[in-house]
């Protein structure tokens, strides 16, 4: 009866109700939009590996990402590991990070150079143009041109060089990070790394296990770090995440601290407003017990409320600000969504103490007061 | 305690503020309740009314004394045992109904039940049978905002009545009503006091419910003293002329061997300064 008397009062204020729900959501969102950016941005920086997916990724000895790395590997070692039984194919890339400018923007970049007619480790979703490329040649993100207003035909600098805009690709930019491809010969010249490339792209016959075979690599080639694909990827993604770390933690933190004084404060004004139905509940005998169980009840009530209008506004409007805002990568994930329940549910019993301590000292005798 | 007392209440007091500032709400008030009483206190505003009711119900923590309920010391039983005491041994009636607005006639009815050990199942025939009994049948599902003043006081009786309390309290039970509604719910207490077995105490400065009164005690001042209802000694206050009840009055004045009754320290005043010009009315009726 307690439980039900506690949830008809909630619903008999409507507007009260969404309104704490609404505001508490408002801070929830802020938690998980910018923890979406930045598990958006991280999933961008790895979208290069996602898509070109070998089997092994070989790299200089004590490289293990991508994002942020320089790596050399000699192009006869490149030939050895082509040499090694199970090894269907070997593709270098050359890998430079810098800025592309277009027009009036500058880009940070993951600039892969590609072997000339080769179409592994190219592009993987074209918007316009070709991907296959020669000198002087270069495949930018559409989301760039539409940025830049250049396009196919066009030129863009790359360090000191211009190049000329032949394919436009998809999914390859987000605010942190865009992947631009130019011909290895040009970007070998412009890193002036002769006979090395930075990365082998390694696929595998069918049946052969990658993890056993890095360690055959690193066995027969000397100085090289083999890496499986799943776990390349995790150590550049969990770089990604880490660059954000410490922002997602202190708007966590903030925003938890928001919802905090969003939810007392309501609590605070809903057992302030109800204290004479609290009172009339004590005088007929309802222990405190029962009354803080309403009032973490109530607290309860509006964070669910205020969890579900968050869950939908990430469904339906996350997606639509990416659409509408394409630099911009949103992506939520369930565990981010169950951690944000779990800080909620902190939220809502930290902040039904203080209204609990006042239905504690309510008085029971001002039942009488008229 | 007796076996026929229901409430006994010894030497009780309650003291607001210290010093020159204290105030005597209850001073070394003493009573004993039977069965079936119906007990009525009145005094003006102000007397201590309120205050004695609420350490009666174990709302009220007194400053010295004790209160025993069903030879329960309930003075001496700690905070958290209270509330049990309230829900299962005493019923209460409040002059502003008090009942909660998010409920229906019926939930609010029940809304106690579940302190009883017997809870919502044993209490929802004994919620029916009260409806129908005070006459709500047509308004179980009604929200309080829709009811009138005397459905309202009926549902707060039903209330006070769901755990079969052996003490039901009334404070102003006709206070907010109109007088068809007020005699109404006074012979419902009647009712409740023969049917039930309960013992009623009621606190009111309304006169209609003396009639259903076994006992009057008059509380002025914190301080109790016995009257009963058929005793009335009408007088008229020498300077002003109203009418005062000599049982009640605690302003006199003797002058020429005879005593006059007053109804105010302004009137006992002015007599003293000119007790010959007064002292020529006729102070008996």
């Amino acid at each position: 009866m307690m439980l039900r008397w506690a949830w008809k009062t909630l619903i008999r204020q409507r507007g009260g109700l969404f309104g704490s729900a609404g505001g508490l959501a408002g801070a929830f969102i802020l938690v998980i939009f910018f923890s979406a950016v930045f598990r958006g941005e991280a999933t961008q920086i790895v979208a290069y590996l996602e898509n070109t997916r070998p089997d092994i990724w070989v790299m200089q000895r004590g490289v293990s990402n991508m994002h942020m790395a320089t790596s050399f590997v000699y192009d006869w070692k490149a030939d050895k590991i082509a040499r090694l039984p199970g090894v269907k194919r070997v593709t270098p890339i050359v890998y430079l990070n810098t800025i592309v400018h277009a027009g009036d923007q500058d880009a940070f970049s993951f600039i892969v150079g590609l072997q000339e007619g080769s179409s592994r480790a190219g592009p993987w979703a074209l918007a316009g143009g070709r991907s296959q490329l020669h000198s002087g040649e270069t495949v930018i993100p559409e989301v760039l041109s539409k940025l830049s207003g250049v396009g196919i035909g066009d030129s863009v600098t790359i360090t000191d060089r211009s190049f000329k805009i032949v394919g436009l690709s998809e999914e390859t930019y987000s605010m942190a990070n865009s992947v631009t491809f130019v011909s290895m010969s040009d970007l070998t010249d412009i890193l002036s790394a002769f006979g090395t490339y930075s990365y082998l792209l390694v696929d595998l016959e069918e049946g052969i296990d990658a993890r056993g075979f890095t360690k055959t690599i690193m066995d027969e080639i000397e100085k090289v770090n083999a890496m499986t694909h799943g776990d390349f990827v995790r150590s550049d993604f969990a770089l990604g995440m880490m660059m954000g770390g410490e922002i997602i933690f202190m708007m966590t933190v903030i925003c938890s601290g928001l919802a905090v004084l969003i939810l007392g404060f309501t609590s605070y004004t809903q057992v302030m407003r109800k204290r004479r139905e609290l009172a009339i509940a004590k005088a007929v005998g309802i222990r405190n017990l029962f009354l803080y169980t309403a009032v973490v009840f109530h607290a309860m009530v509006i964070t669910l409320l205020a969890l579900l209008l968050t869950g939908i506004f990430a469904i339906v409007f996350f997606p639509f600000i990416s659409t509408l805002v394409p630099q911009v990568t949103l992506v939520v994930s369930i565990g981010d969504l169950a951690g944000m329940a779990v800080v909620a549910i902190i939220v809502a019993a930290i902040s039904a103490l203080i209204p609990a301590y006042l239905v504690s000292r309510l008085d029971p005798a001002t039942v009488f007061q008229v | 305690m007796g076996s026929t007392q229901l409430l006994r209440a010894v030497n009780l007091s309650k003291f607001y503020g210290r010093g020159h500032t204290e105030v005597r709400a209850v001073h070394d008030v003493s009573l004993e309740i039977p069965h079936r009483e119906i007990l009525l206190i009145m005094g003006p505003s102000g007397s201590g009314k309120t205050t004695l009711l609420s350490m009666l119900g174990g709302l009220l923590r007194p400053t010295k004394g004790q209160v025993e309920i069903d030879g329960v010391n309930i003075t001496a039983l700690k905070e958290t045992d209270l509330p049990g005491i309230r829900a299962l041994k005493i019923g209460f009636i409040f002059q502003a109904f008090n009942l909660l607005d998010a409920l229906t006639v019926e939930e609010n009815i029940l809304f106690p039940a579940p302190l009883h050990p017997g809870g919502l199942r044993r209490a929802r025939p004994r919620a029916h049978s009260l409806i129908e009994q005070l006459g709500l049948a047509q308004r179980r599902k009604a929200y309080p905002r829709t009811l009138s003043g005397g459905e309202k006081q009926r549902v707060a009786i039903a209330r006070a009545l769901i755990n079969h309390p052996r003490l039901i309290l009334a404070d102003e039970p006709t206070g907010n009503l109109d007088s068809a509604s007020g005699q109404e719910v006074m012979m419902i207490l009647h009712d409740i006091a023969r049917d039930e077995g309960c013992s009623v105490i009621l606190v009111t400065h309304d006169p209609r419910v003396e009639e259903i009164a076994d006992r009057i005690l008059w509380l002025e001042d914190g301080s109790l003293r016995d009257r009963k209802s058929e005793q009335h000694s009408w007088v008229r206050d020498p300077v002003c002329g109203m009418r005062v009840d000599e049982w009640t009055a605690t302003l006199f004045h003797e002058y020429k061997d005879k005593k006059y009754v007053f109804c105010s320290k302004r009137c006992i005043e002015r007599f003293k300064n000119e007790p010959d010009k007064y002292a020529k009315h006729k102070n008996f009726e």
